[in-house]
């Protein structure tokens, strides 16, 4: 069993730097892994050593989820001092670092299914990268399906694909370039 | 140096031994061995598949041959003197086969000294990678095949008699390795008291078996650390057919580290569709029927990420 000294963060599995897009992915890892119906633990752990390790995700959960109680446990860890802001950047804004896995650059030329199976791989949801982007679920389906009937302009299309990409941990910019020439040249 | 020195010298070979297992039969795990040793042919590899399913084997049917006249059964039992000589070839460019289908071998037991002659050969093998269909179970022979490999693959389907296989496949081949390990008798008692889920020690995980041996002989606890650190599985997740259970392969990764302290890693999954059940019925591979379905693609995921030694990670 994990140790009772753990933190929040190890609890989850991420590092403090970790954004709330991260927390909230490995939050749901996490809980998967403990669910009741769970595949992996239920013959590794017996019922009351798995709710005990499902409270403490959910402990872990409710104070990383929150910006004030998170900074509050980061203080009570030595990680930040009283006196700083809560620092909340979205992904977006965050460097790669420890925290986070190097991009991939998938192989030329990139398939929606290559960026499908890349994404399903990865546990992420359609949803997820929809919220991160701000790109419409729709529009996402139609990248992994190649729907080019519908799919927008390519200059458009290239900032979606980049959007999906940088979600996943595909690096943006090649990703984009190869799916978007592939696209085009078979319209 | 000179071009012409560069190429007299022979090229450094780095032969690999792979193997693939799973505690519970009927699984799929032949037909991911012969597809997987299909798609690193394809990837320029001198592969040779080993049918080691000795009480079952039946890896030539996968890949459309006939049952070899010979096999590992006919060297084991010294009927021929040298491995080469059960080595069959198959359809397939740079693939080739040593069956287990000779029956010699049924109850599947071979012994110590067997098993090392095997082991030598197969390692003096002239290919890139020996691939290794493992019989299901958690035999000693199965583990030790599994044990020695360099790639060593755990093969499961996302349902709770597999799954619970697997760990119990993944306990067995640590423990033995472990005793392996183990610095004096007495350490060896623990492990062994281990194998039994009611043992008197409370012992229900590699963890709480490492707490026990440092409780019986501090000194004894670190080179079994090692052994724990160097053990490595690779979980593969055949017949999937959701989201959710591409994500089972994650979550047994966790699971091993945090409940087991096992490092193990995921190298992939492979879609259930029928055009394996179609080519299993025409006696075909389906990687080489049907090169562009879903399992096709994964098992050549697979194959590309092992050769270049990546595995499936989590996004954060």
């Amino acid at each position: 069993m994990s140790a009772p000294t753990e933190t929040h963060y190890g609890v989850l599995g991420i590092g403090p730097r970790a954004t709330p897009e991260q927390v909230e992915r490995a939050y749901r890892h996490a809980a998967g892994l403990y669910d009741q119906d769970s595949l992996a633990t239920y013959s590794l752990l017996d019922v009351e050593e798995r709710e005990q390790a499902r409270e403490r995700v959910e402990a872990a959960y409710a104070v990383l989820r929150d910006a004030a109680r998170r900074h509050q446990y980061d203080v009570s860890l030595g990680i930040v001092s009283p006196t700083s802001a809560p620092a909340f950047a979205p992904a977006a804004a965050v460097a790669p670092g420890p925290d986070r896995p190097p991009v991939v650059v998938l192989p030329d030329p990139v398939t929606g299914a290559d960026l499908k199976r890349f994404r399903e791989s990865r546990g992420i949801t359609l949803r997820e990268i929809s919220t991160a982007s701000k790109v419409g679920i729709r529009y996402l389906e139609y990248i992994e399906a190649e729907r080019k009937e519908v799919l927008p302009a390519p200059v458009y299309l290239r900032g979606f694909v980049q959007e999906y990409a940088r979600v996943v941990g595909l690096d943006p910019r090649p990703t984009a370039e190869s799916y978007v020439a592939r696209v085009v040249s078979a319209r | 140096m000179s071009g012409a020195l560069a190429l007299a010298l022979p090229r450094p070979v780095r032969r690999q031994i792979w193997s693939i297992g799973g505690g519970k039969g009927g699984i799929g795990k032949s037909l991911l061995a012969a597809s997987l040793g299909w798609q690193l042919a394809r990837l320029g590899k001198r592969v040779v598949l080993v049918d080691a399913d000795l009480g079952g084997a039946n890896l030539h049917t996968c890949l459309g041959l006939p049952g070899p006249s010979r096999g590992l059964g006919d060297f084991i039992l010294r009927r021929v003197e040298r491995l080469e000589d059960v080595v069959v070839d198959t359809p397939f460019p740079r693939l080739s086969l040593i069956s287990g289908a000779s029956d010699v071998l049924g109850a599947a037991n071979i012994n110590y000294q067997q098993k090392l002659r095997v082991l030598n050969k197969l390692r003096a093998l002239d290919v890139d990678v020996v691939l290794i269909d493992l019989g299901a179970g958690t035999s000693h022979n199965i583990i030790d095949f599994f044990l020695i490999s360099d790639v060593s693959l755990l093969a499961v389907v996302p349902e709770p008699t597999s799954i619970e296989n697997g760990y119990r496949f993944i306990k067995s081949a640590l423990y033995r390795r472990l005793r392996n390990a183990a610095p004096n008798p007495a350490v060896r008692e623990v492990i062994d008291a281990a194998l039994d889920p009611k043992n008197a020690h409370g012992i229900r995980t590699p963890l709480d078996l490492l707490a026990a041996v440092e409780r019986e002989d501090a000194n004894a606890v670190a080179p079994l650390r090692r052994e724990l650190g160097e053990f490595h599985p690779r979980f593969v997740v055949n017949q999937v057919r959701s989201p959710a259970d591409i994500a089972v392969g994650h979550q047994l990764v966790t699971a091993c580290a945090r409940h087991l302290g096992v490092r193990a890693s995921y190298a992939g999954y492979v879609h259930y569709d029928d055009v394996v059940w179609r080519a299993v019925r025409e006696r075909r591979l389906f990687v080489e029927k049907d090169p562009d379905s879903a399992p096709s693609q994964d098992v050549r995921q697979i194959a590309r990420g092992l050769v270049e030694g990546e595995t499936l990670a989590l996004a954060w």
